[in-house]
């Protein structure tokens, strides 16, 4: 089991913040290394089992269920079902805990995940770099600096 | 009745340093500022659950509190009051530390629940988040930067360190001059002396100026109010470095925003009218300020002159730009329907990530009517910000609802623009053409506002988007608006 964790402070408000990140179908709007995005079946994006379907920059494809969402914790929480690299048993986390002073917010995404040995560094990287800190990046200059 | 303290902050160390001091129950003496003394009864370590700790406040009260979890594997602790001078009931506290991976710091969170008499709620809650939780915070700071040697927090010291020395009859500063009026070329940086401040003006070194399309027109000699040779902008940022001898309320040292019909901003150093001036608020940076006459013109669209109501409909034209994305992500939070004009896809994208519902791509073959009338079902939208000139304008009055208004702003081509009354008669239609000087000569209403906007700013309601260039590279930053390459505002930064 491959467990990856990454986290960082945004100079936003939790509920700004929030607001962005609990669709569940937005991820395309803000991350960027997802072009398109589309739930399947034309189920809202807040409805818990819904599939959405992502293509990366790179032409792939991924598919992630959502397994939990909660407004009153902040919390999105997501398993892939089909993706183009060697990972199995992919569940990830996503978080907001607001910082009260100064009223920004602290983020941490977190993942487990399986995957053949010889891949472990590899695959720890990409998910931990190129997609959480990539994103990460991304948040941090769509909030600005106060 | 119930009460929930929460506080939490980031504090700049790696999560093993501050574990390391925390996870010691029995450490709030050598670093809490409320605490004087800390013992372990029975002489127990600070790390055995179920120990009970004794403090001795600086007010000479006596408390005891117990240990109830305690991991170094989460970084948390969970612990009650046994024995409180203050009506507490049932108060149970949990420190919780996650490390911020990016920047290697630590957020702590701190937070209790507890039952105390309804009158006294608030001032308990107020009293435990602020005397205990947040001086903590401050307490934990310091106790590292002077135990350990980590950098201190910025203090009052350090603020005045940062101001600049210079305070004398004649600064040697930068500006961008215009000899004779034509391309963006025409501006030429030339080295300036600026003398003291008159007796109602400040004299302030610029973090940020804004860059508004009345600079594009002044340059081109295309609109009045600028004299040959001058130094183009009406608005910007900056830091107060000396003030006249009749200026009230605003000092050296001062973070102000100011804007102003008279041109003259795209300078280092510069003085202007203390009138003028408006205070920056903690929570806004300079750079965010910069947006300031654009912002307040957003409001005063939505407010003054549309007196805009919730589901209204409202299409921006150049929904990407300085002042459109500021207008749009405003309207949106008022629970407006936004709809914008774009000339590309990639600036639809900027627009819809910045509150406009219904971006279009406009190209010179697109029908904007029908696009517009099958968004609104045929009704047509209910307010139009309109920022092309004659162009597009009967297209604008078509596209109108019933009662529908058109604001003209700005004044893109600077040709003449016919209207025929009749055709507003057809369906009740207003068109305005508001200038926002005029309106906010009443300052208590600009003042109003400007606090609005600030307010928006800190929340993160509306988020500005800036694409900043070094004051030396005004011309780039001029071709490039004009080639419409640009989205959001556009700053210029002094030193920068």
């Amino acid at each position: 089991m491959v467990k990856v964790y990454r986290s960082t402070v945004l100079d936003a408000p939790a509920d700004r913040v929030w607001r962005d990140l609990r669709d569940f179908n937005g991820m395309a709007s803000w991350h960027p290394s997802v072009v398109l995005s589309r739930i399947e079946n034309g189920q809202p994006a807040d409805k818990v089992g819904c599939v959405r379907n992502f293509q990366l920059k790179d032409g792939s494809r991924v598919r992630e269920k959502l397994l939990a969402l909660s407004d009153y914790d902040y919390t999105c929480t997501s398993a892939i079902l089909d993706n183009p690299m060697d990972l199995s048993h992919y569940i990830a986390t996503l978080r907001l805990f607001p910082v009260t002073e100064g009223s920004r917010c602290f983020i941490e995404w977190s993942a487990e995940f399986d995957c053949p040995p010889e891949k472990v560094a590899e695959l720890g990287e990409t998910v931990g770099d190129g997609v959480f800190q990539t994103g990460f990046d991304a948040l941090k200059k769509r909030y600005g600096r106060r | 009745m119930k009460v929930s303290v929460i506080r939490s902050a980031v504090i700049d160390a790696p999560i093993d340093r501050v574990w390391a001091v925390l996870r010691d129950f029995n450490s709030h003496g050598r670093w809490h500022p409320a605490v004087a003394s800390s013992r372990m009864e029975s002489d127990l370590d600070g790390d055995v659950v179920g120990g009970v700790r004794r403090f001795s406040l600086t007010d000479g009260a006596e408390l005891r509190e117990q240990l109830l979890r305690h991991s170094d594997r989460e970084h948390t602790f969970t612990y009650c009051s046994l024995d409180s001078p203050l009506p507490l009931f049932d108060y149970v506290a949990t420190v919780r530390l996650k490390p911020v991976t990016d920047g290697n710091q630590t957020l702590w969170d701190w937070r209790s629940q507890f039952r105390a008499p309804d009158h006294r709620a608030t001032e308990l809650e107020n009293m435990i988040g602020q005397k205990i939780y947040e001086a903590g915070f401050s307490g934990l700071r310091k106790f590292l930067a002077e135990k350990e040697g980590l950098p201190r927090p910025p203090g009052p010291e350090a603020a005045t360190a940062a101001l600049p020395a210079a305070c004398g009859e004649y600064l040697p500063s930068k500006a961008l001059v215009v000899a004779s009026t034509g391309d963006p070329e025409v501006m030429t940086l030339t080295d300036v002396t600026i003398s003291a401040p008159g007796p109602q003006q400040v004299r302030i070194r610029q973090t940020a100026i804004a860059v508004n399309y009345l600079d594009l027109q002044h340059r081109r000699g295309t609109s009045a109010g600028f004299d040959l040779p001058g130094t183009p902008g009406v608005e910007g940022v900056g830091e107060i470095i000396d003030v006249g001898e009749q200026v009230n309320g605003f000092f050296t040292g001062d973070r102000i925003a100011y804007m102003s019909r008279k041109s003259g901003a795209y300078a280092e150093i510069r003085c202007i009218d203390a009138d003028a001036c408006i205070p920056l608020p903690d929570g806004v940076s300079d750079i965010d300020a910069s947006t300031l006459l654009k912002g307040v013109t957003a409001a005063l669209l939505l407010s003054r002159v549309f007196k805009a109501a919730p589901g209204a409909t409202i299409l921006i034209q150049a929904v990407s730009g300085g002042l459109g994305h500021l207008l749009s992500q405003w309207a949106k939070s008022m629970d407006l329907i936004v709809i914008g004009t774009v000339s590309t896809t990639e600036k639809a994208k900027f627009g819809r990530d910045r509150g406009c519902d219904y971006p279009l791509v406009v190209a010179a073959d697109t029908s904007l009517a029908a696009e517009v009338m099958r968004i609104t079902h045929g009704r047509g939208v209910d307010y139009w910000v309109h920022s092309s000139g004659a162009r597009g304008l009967d297209a604008a009055l078509a596209c109108l609802s019933r009662c529908g208004h058109c604001a003209v702003i700005g004044d893109r081509d600077g040709q003449p623009i016919s209207l025929d009354v009749n055709v507003l008669k057809q369906k009740s239609l207003t068109v305005s053409a508001p200038v926002c000087f005029d309106y906010f000569d009443d300052r208590p209403f600009l003042h109003r506002l400007v606090h609005q906007l600030f307010a928006k700013i800190q929340s993160r309601t509306i988020i500005p988007a800036i694409e900043a260039f070094p004051l030396s590279q005004a011309s780039k930053a001029h071709s490039r608006i004009e080639a419409r390459q640009t989205m959001g505002a556009v700053v210029l930064t002094p030193g920068g």
